[in-house]
């Protein structure tokens, strides 16, 4: 059907040679490129947050009510929690225990996400200037929410807890089971390599083990939704939902050890 | 002038397809609007300059996933090559034609991207594929037209 011409097979291999050279060095333009389009980009996001803000108004005047009355009630939670945090703060110096210090978070805005479906990344307005350096955790009010891969001058790049290429080392707070939980693309992130009668059940929560050292330990990762065998028979997966919306992260809190 | 449009139009589509366009996903997909303006160079201009803006749109796509393997840059490049010689030896002026033209060719890079990212020690559940593979797919080929009526300002 297709019938090259010579001359044709030449503008491609000529192509393909400096296509090779382009894409060897597109790691090192890569920043400067990001960095350039910084303000465009948080421009554009700037609009379809507004904008996304005026077509939901109703849904989310109902969601701030619904909110504001839950934030009345974790007030609540909050001042008897200080009353315990306080508490166990004395009770350890009594003890005479060692304490972590609790670590420093960095606050930074998504500016910009994945062009494809087969990541995902966003890219933030934070980088080297900040103190951001790759390997950090990133976490939001609500969990954990993935790791810095990449980090610029002014911006950086978080890989999500759902792209399949990040594995964190997860324990199921109720029972202390440890698993990796990776991603999927999807909803749901995987708990893998669990034994077989593993001590696990839906609705169980999952925190960070704080085995590796970029996550800190008892992070929220999610909720057990469903329990299953993988494929070879020899050990149980479990879903996991995560705690963070990942699909519509805004901010971000990048930890800093 | 107009190539200069063309080029302009497609850093504009690009900041849109990191940007705006989540607004617009299904399923968490979204359509590729650097994967239309490559199939539409082709389908324009000469193999030179289709496979200059082909290439410049899979550097642009591939400057944001951050993978170390530039996969983008060189299939939009080979997608570009192939839709030249094609355009030769079939008309395609027919919008129908061009939709059916950008459903394959959204397929085949799928199915490409996918497929490496699964070589590569990745796995990924055969319904999160599938849903990707075929939802971002036709998603792609509904937004042709649309792109194509922007661009064409850049080329007409």
């Amino acid at each position: 059907m297709f019938n090259f011409t010579k001359k044709n097979l030449i503008i491609l291999a000529i192509t393909c040679v400096l296509l090779v050279v382009v894409a060897s060095s597109i790691p090192s333009i890569r920043s400067s490129f990001v960095n350039t389009l910084k303000h465009p980009l948080s421009l554009f996001t700037f609009f379809g947050r507004e904008f996304g803000g005026i077509i939901f108004y109703h849904r989310n005047l109902v969601q701030s009510e619904q909110l504001r009355k839950e934030v009345g009630l974790l007030k609540n939670k909050l001042n008897s929690s200080r009353e315990l945090y306080k508490e166990n703060l004395r009770l350890k110096e009594i003890l005479s225990l060692r304490q972590k210090s609790p670590f420093k978070v960095i606050a930074a805005r998504v500016i910009a996400r994945s062009p494809e479906s087969w990541s995902s990344t966003v890219i933030i307005d934070k980088g080297k200037h900040q103190g951001l350096r790759r390997g950090m955790a990133v976490i939001t009010y609500l969990g954990l929410a993935g790791r810095l891969v990449e980090t610029d001058e002014s911006t950086s790049k978080i890989m999500l807890i759902n792209d399949p290429s990040l594995g964190v080392s997860g324990i199921v707070q109720r029972s202390r089971q440890e698993g990796l939980v990776c991603g999927t693309l999807g909803n749901n992130l995987i708990m893998r390599y669990l034994p077989e009668e593993s001590d696990i059940k839906v609705r169980d929560i999952v925190v960070t083990s704080g085995l590796s050292q970029i996550y800190p330990k008892g992070i929220l990762i999610g909720t057990v939704v469903d329990i299953g065998k993988e494929f070879s028979g020899l050990s149980s997966y479990a879903l996991i939902r995560p705690a963070v919306n990942l699909a519509n992260i805004e901010e971000v809190l990048v930890v800093v050890p | 002038m107009k190539k200069l449009i063309f080029l302009l139009t497609i850093v504009l589509l690009g900041i849109l397809q990191v940007t705006l366009l989540d607004h617009f996903r299904l399923f968490n997909i979204r359509p590729d609007l650097l994967l239309i303006c490559a199939v539409i160079a082709s389908l324009t201009f000469n193999l030179r300059t289709a496979l200059f803006f082909s290439a410049f749109a899979g550097i642009f796509k591939d400057l944001f996933v951050g993978s170390a393997f530039c996969i983008n840059t060189l299939l939009f490049s080979l997608w570009s090559f192939l839709i030249v010689e094609l355009s030769r030896q079939i008309p395609l002026e027919e919008i129908s034609l061009r939709m059916a033209l950008m459903l394959i060719v959204t397929i085949l890079h799928n199915l490409a991207s996918g497929l490496l990212m699964l070589s590569l020690g990745n796995s990924i559940s055969l319904g999160i594929f599938l849903r990707i593979l075929l939802i971002e797919t036709v998603l792609t080929a509904l937004f042709f037209p649309l792109v194509s009526r922007i661009l064409k300002p850049a080329y007409s």
